[in-house]
């Protein structure tokens, strides 16, 4: 009988999207939604890295003797901030620029995915959104996918004027250092981001998907950079995500660090899937 | 006729201090118009999330047109559109372009229907949701739940913030819709309009399905007030005493009291008497309501 009763939707016909359809719609909607913010950071980052650019032409000169005043300085601490030839505008431009802005840039991606889930529900749009027939699995996946699109937006801007700036000031900084340096923060920040949205999936606070990974963003980077400027502690540093970073801007991307880093934030992104499937929303 | 929302025994809890829903029965069948009932935190919202999947139900099952509501959520949303109690926008975006990405979600083409009933409700598609009022993003939310035309409405508290002509509109287009077959299934805490449109209410009360009825026998079965003038003051003891009388005042000629039951008694009683006039008045809903709660917070009920 009850069975009987379960028949069916009437009169009304199947609808839906095309297969992908919902999926590409978050994406691009997530992507328009990240779009300011995106330039802003891509902007900030970049003139920051330009002025660095610049800067270097002021003192390349005097680089010589600027190399002969940091011998006076341990080893272990030039070691631990990357600096070895200031003569070197790779070196001048790592020690400066791409050795910190991870720091600054996984805040993006953590931001970004902690409000994909825990920031929708404590800003009450989570339910709206999945009143739409959008499986749960698409909401983790396409909100990644399009912070990972936005953040490749703002490594394009920060290279650009980066690159457009050493340029323009006659530095001798080419294409494809600049390309390596600014990809190289792809994977990391990913894995800060990955990280944020698995903590998004677990917790139902932001506060909470902000903290944890920010926490483990700056306890990473000190133990990477003690590490490196102790011996005695150098057995840390492969706990450390920042140990696979290296200098791409020197020495290429390291494509199995790369990948292995890569790979890892994904993970964070399955289990945040796998999370998320199973829990209440609350709004 | 198919059921356009069963449950069985369907309960929710959120650990052992809150309160959710337990052994939910329910039958809503398609075509009606079904008002849930019930003060705030008595289980309306968490049925309903539940039903939608936003919460994973701790007991007992639920279909929605036939289908698991924890095995094909998706394709359950894919038929029901949901007016949530309480819910934001993305704050950027204008209503328009919330409404065009959520027709690309459900790969409609067509928002002419939208455009419609934002004109009847007088939404404005075009300002970005931070600068609308709460009423004006309760239309932007109706809009939203209605515009791709679900077999299922589903809406939690759809008048919440609008003004009086335009939950008139609103109660019009929920007609509109019925006569074109949708099954309408809302809470509210309106009686009155829940009164005027629901074929039936429920009424759940601490997580508890308390009643379902059809509307209009809920409200004929109920208690009536009473008032009667005679031509001179009359006695009021012997109409205190009798069964069904309750609340009897006595002022000059004129008596007043609800009653119960035993109709007939208290008509053959006056009759005694040189009676003017009589009137017999049925409760609105909402006393009815008020009154249930009474009874059952009393021990009266379950």
């Amino acid at each position: 009988m009850r069975a009987a009763r379960r028949s069916g939707v009437g009169r009304h016909a199947a609808k839906g999207p095309a297969p992908g359809g919902a999926f590409l719609a978050l994406v691009l909607h997530t992507l328009r939604l990240q779009r300011r913010g995106a330039i802003i950071w891509g902007l900030a980052l970049g003139l920051y890295s330009a002025v660095m650019v610049a800067s270097f032409t002021t003192f390349s000169a005097d680089a010589e003797q600027m190399n002969q005043l940091l011998e006076a300085y341990p080893q272990e601490l030039l070691d631990a901030f990357g600096i070895q030839n200031l003569a070197d505008v790779r070196n001048y431009m790592n020690s400066q620029v791409f050795l910190l802005a991870p720091l600054a840039l996984a805040f993006f991606t953590i931001l970004a995915s902690a409000g994909a889930i825990a920031g929708a529900e404590e800003r009450g749009t989570i339910d709206v959104l999945l009143g739409n027939p959008l499986p749960r699995w698409q909401l983790v996946v396409g909100h990644y996918t399009a912070t990972a699109l936005s953040l490749l937006g703002i490594l394009v801007i920060t290279g650009l004027m980066t690159w457009g700036t050493a340029l323009l000031m006659d530095v001798a900084l080419s294409l494809g250092s600049t390309v390596a340096a600014v990809l190289n923060l792809w994977p990391i920040c990913l894995f800060f981001g990955g990280l944020a949205m698995l903590c998004s999936a677990v917790f139902h606070r932001r506060a909470l998907a902000v903290a944890i990974p920010a926490f483990l963003l700056f306890a990473m980077y000190l133990m990477d950079t003690i590490g490196r400027a102790s011996e005695s502690l150098e057995d840390l540093r492969p706990a450390s995500v920042f140990n696979y970073y290296g200098s791409a801007i020197e020495d290429g991307i390291d494509w199995p660090n790369f990948g292995g880093v890569t790979l890892v934030a994904l993970l964070f992104v399955v289990l945040a899937v796998l999370v998320f499937r199973r829990r209440d929303i609350y709004t | 006729m198919s059921a356009a929302i069963d449950t069985e025994r369907l309960t929710k809890t959120y650990g052992r201090r809150s309160r959710g829903i337990e052994r939910v029965d329910l039958t809503v069948e398609e075509g009606e118009v079904f008002g849930f009932l019930g003060p705030n935190g008595a289980g309306k919202t968490t049925t309903i999330r539940t039903l939608l999947g936003f919460l994973r139900p701790s007991g007992g099952r639920a279909w929605v047109f036939g289908m698991d509501i924890r095995r094909r959520s998706v394709d359950i949303r894919k038929w029901v559109g949901n007016l949530p109690g309480e819910f934001a926008l993305e704050d950027k975006m204008t209503g328009e372009e919330l409404l065009r990405f959520f027709a690309r979600l459900r790969g409609v083409r067509d928002l002419g229907y939208a455009y419609e009933l934002s004109e009847r409700l007088g939404a404005d598609l075009r300002r970005p949701m931070r600068r609308l009022s709460r009423g004006n993003k309760q239309k932007i939310g109706l809009i939203q739940a209605m515009f791709h035309r679900p077999p299922l409405l589903v809406l939690d508290e759809p008048t919440a913030g609008l003004d009086p002509l335009v939950q008139e509109e609103f109660l019009e287009i929920v007609g509109e819709v019925r006569g074109e077959g949708t099954t309408v299934f809302f809470s509210s805490h309106v009686l009155s309009e829940v009164e005027r449109i629901s074929d039936r209410v429920g009424i759940i009360r601490n997580g508890r399905l308390a009643a379902v009825e059809p509307t209009h026998e809920l409200v004929n079965k109920a208690f009536r007030h009473v008032r009667l003038d005679f031509d001179a003051a009359v006695d009021p003891k012997p109409f205190a005493v009798l069964p069904g009388v309750r609340d009897l005042k006595a002022e000059e000629k004129s008596l007043y009291f609800t009653l119960h039951d035993n109709l007939d008694e208290v008509v053959k009683l006056a009759a005694r008497n040189r009676l003017l006039n009589m009137e017999y008045e049925r409760p609105s809903l909402e006393e009815i309501f008020l009154t249930f709660y009474g009874e059952s917070e009393n021990g009266g009920e379950e």
